[in-house]
């Protein structure tokens, strides 16, 4: 199973053919990085490779707690959302520096997840689920109330930042490639850190609560801060990608907190595979690819999109990216 | 786990290092953007709209007309013989994805022109994008937002009408004629709040009293609740700010409970989709304003010219209400185009504001402070049954001069005069 990636790991690297597997597994940040890096050659426009890796990003956190520690949660639009509205707000009405911004982002969906998983960690199951979407509905209300902050219904606009300075350079943000690769930098950042947390004897027990929460309990971890712990870092990383979704499009619309959106993530998970590494960015990719190249050439696009993902839940049921793992696996 | 630094490892990350290499210098390369802007053959406009959605029905009408432009425009000879295109995108109604569209618009098609847009916030977001990348856009949906100095730019045009000219033409005609006791119902969202302000601000000339605001969800389906209420309060007047369905559904249920024999039921924007889809029972006898009706061809001659193109390329239909703005949206830059010569930004901008026009609904300008199009609004009435062909649904009982006294002042909207 491509679930069990990490025990993997652990069994006995000897058998020769294994090493490359092994090999890439060890690197998977790496040649993640790389693929990231060519991967706007190969899209039909530039907008919708950023709209990927934001996407990507996004799912990727969503991945953490749902493939690796196994709680399905339906509220994630309030943290990529939060991060958005946050970093957008440090700009619009501050008038910060784009670096703070997205620091402040990225706090932002860190906050948001402590204090939505304060509340909600203890349920499990379908509760959870539950529990996360009546909060993000709570959230969504709260942004689209506070008006003079948010815009309310007509979304915040003005996140203009025109040069990104980096160690004395100056690049102009409002080409495409420059704005792919900005992106791009602070995802291939957030690819590493996950990728170490994961290898880390922390992402060992996250998996531990996954397969068996009684024993991981009984080997004396402790399972509700491990699970709180693993729902704030997601939110970080939800919150890093919301902020990138702002700087990116230079609004952010209400629609960012509604529930589809957090409903979008699930399926995107889903569809590249939960619990892969590298899952969720082929289930953003195919996702949002199949969006726009469909809806060019008909009106009716709703409908092949919806044919292909029955097909994809019959035939792929660990996901694209899990089936393909499971096929190459020595 | 990753102490060990295996023999593909290193390969890699001196890989990584020459893709960054490779793609700074792509990025940071002047001549790829040379390569890709160099001439182009036709001049390109992109419409981003709604073809899917609550609103596909307009939005696919938009298009209709549109193309119309963009053939006459083309039959002109064009711009000294380069022809004009339409890049039709879908936005979803989703401001996300309509400031996505519209920067492949801009990036990869390099188009001239932007015009669009169905809803406030999907309007303001493409505003946003284009604004930055100095693209002439012209809106074509409802909002008074977009007027404001916080959003306006000079690369910003508004066709469509704005929720304080609609409601303040409906309530001039309304309030004088049926009374001063007046009932809201209102979608409580961005577009009902901006339309009872309208409606509000047009009233204090009349002195009108407001017995209620009634907020209701938009996809509100049962108003049985709420209407007794506002029964109980014997208004002269019940106005009823919604859109779409909500609006069709909130009409019939009021005439269903007998409404219209003790009041005049008001709407700022009576849509000709929404009477075609809702029959004649529901609208009978109600008041509201729009941008046009194909009726107004007995007396224009311009709406006539525009019909008789509608008609012929598109299957003997009529345009409707938000159609027209498709045609009139894409008109106008063209044209001020074509008066400029060039397609130069700044060129082009001055050529729109000299333009004094007549396209299809009457005289037309924009104000040079906030490039609203100043234009007629029409105050229509139901029919009680169509009486020349399905088409035939409204009566137009005034028409609105245009007029820079009905908009909000530029002051007001916060530009320097």
């Amino acid at each position: 199973m491509a679930m069990n990636e990490l025990s993997q790991t652990l069994a006995p690297a000897g058998v020769e053919q294994r090493n490359w597997f092994e090999a890439a597994k060890r690197h998977r940040a790496l040649l993640a990085s790389l693929f990231v890096l060519v991967f706007p050659l190969v899209m039909p426009f530039t907008a919708l490779a950023v709209n990927i890796l934001i996407y990507g990003l996004y799912a990727l956190g969503f991945n953490l707690l749902f493939g690796y520690l196994g709680l399905l949660s339906f509220g994630h639009a309030a943290l990529f959302g939060t991060g958005a509205y946050l970093c957008g707000i440090a700009i619009v009405h501050f008038a910060l520096p784009w670096y703070v911004a997205i620091a402040m982002g990225v706090l932002g969906g860190t906050a948001m997840a402590a204090l939505i998983g304060a509340l909600a960690i203890r349920t499990r199951g379908i509760y959870f689920a539950m529990v996360t979407m009546a909060l993000a509905q709570c959230v969504y209300y709260l942004f689209y109330q506070a008006i003079d902050w948010t815009g309310g219904e007509n979304g915040l606009r003005g996140i203009n930042v025109r040069a990104i300075d980096i160690f004395g350079m100056k690049f102009d943000f409002i080409n495409p490639l420059t704005r792919y690769y900005v992106v791009a930098g602070f995802v291939i950042l957030a690819l590493y850190v996950l990728s170490r947390i994961l290898a880390s004897p922390f992402g060992a027990v996250i998996e531990a609560v996954r397969e068996n929460e009684a024993r991981a309990r009984a080997s004396g971890y402790n399972v509700t801060l491990t699970r709180l712990i693993t729902f704030v870092l997601s939110g970080a990383f939800c919150g890093l990608a919301g902020a990138l979704a702002a700087l990116h499009l230079s609004i952010v619309p209400i629609e960012i907190m509604h529930y589809e959106t957090s409903g979008m993530v699930v399926m995107m998970s889903l569809l590249g595979g939960m619990g892969t590494f590298f899952g969720p960015f082929v289930g953003a990719a195919v996702f949002l690819l199949l969006e726009n190249l469909v809806s060019l050439w008909t009106v009716h696009w709703q409908l092949f999109v919806g044919a292909v993902f029955v097909v994809c839940v019959l035939f792929f049921p660990a996901g694209i990216w899990g089936t393909i793992l499971k096929r190459v696996r020595p | 786990m990753t102490k060990k630094i295996t023999k593909s490892g290193l390969l890699s990350r001196r890989r990584l290092l020459t893709s960054v290499g490779a793609g700074a210098v792509l990025a940071a390369s002047p001549f790829r953007i040379n390569l890709l802007q160099a001439q182009e053959a036709t001049i390109k406009v992109g419409f981003p709209v709604p073809l899917t959605g609550p609103y596909g029905t307009e939005a696919q009408d938009q298009v209709r007309a549109a193309e119309v432009a963009i053939a006459e425009f083309n039959e002109g000879g064009g711009l000294n013989g380069r022809k004009a295109e339409l890049l039709v995108r879908d936005d979803k109604l989703n401001p996300g994805e309509a400031a996505t569209r519209t920067l492949e618009l801009i990036e990869k098609e390099k188009v001239s022109f932007i015009v669009g847009s169905l809803s406030a916030a999907v309007q303001l977001a493409v505003n946003n994008v284009t604004k930055e990348r100095q693209i002439i856009f012209n809106s074509i949906s409802q909002s008074d937002t977009i007027n404001e100095a916080s959003d306006f730019s000079k690369y910003t045009f508004h066709e469509a009408l704005n929720p304080h000219l609609t409601a303040g033409a409906v309530g001039r005609y309304a309030f004088p004629k049926f009374g001063k006791k007046v009932a809201f119902l209102t979608a409580d969202y961005a577009y009902g709040h901006e339309m009872v302000r309208g409606f509000q601000e047009a009233g204090k000339a009349f002195g009108i009293e407001t017995l209620v605001d009634i907020r209701h969800p938009i996809g509100t389906t049962d108003f049985s609740a709420l209407l007794p209420r506002i029964q109980a309060l014997k208004p002269d007047i019940l106005c009823i700010s919604n859109f779409g369905r909500d609006q069709q559904i909130a009409l019939k249920q009021a005439t269903d409970f007998g409404m219209k024999k003790s009041m005049k039921i008001i709407v700022p924007i009576m849509l000709y989709t929404g009477r075609i889809a809702a029959g004649p029972q529901a609208f009978e006898g109600v008041i509201g304003g729009t941008s046009y009706y194909w009726g107004i061809e007995d007396k224009i001659a311009s709406a006539k010219a525009f019909n008789d193109r509608f008609r012929k390329m598109h299957g003997g239909k009529v345009p409707s209400d938000y159609g027209a703005l498709g045609y009139g949206g894409v008109k106008t830059l063209l044209m001020g185009a074509k008066a400029a010569n060039s397609l130069e930004a700044d060129k082009v901008i001055a050529a729109i504001e000299a333009l004094k026009y007549d396209y299809y609904k009457g005289p037309q300008y924009y104000r040079k402070c906030d490039h609203q199009s100043a234009q007629s609004v029409l105050i229509i009435e139901s029919k009680a049954s169509p009486q020349k062909g399905d088409a035939d649904v409204f009566n137009v009982v005034e028409t609105e001069a245009p007029n820079d006294a009905n908009l909000r002042s530029c002051e007001a909207l916060g530009h320097k005069v």
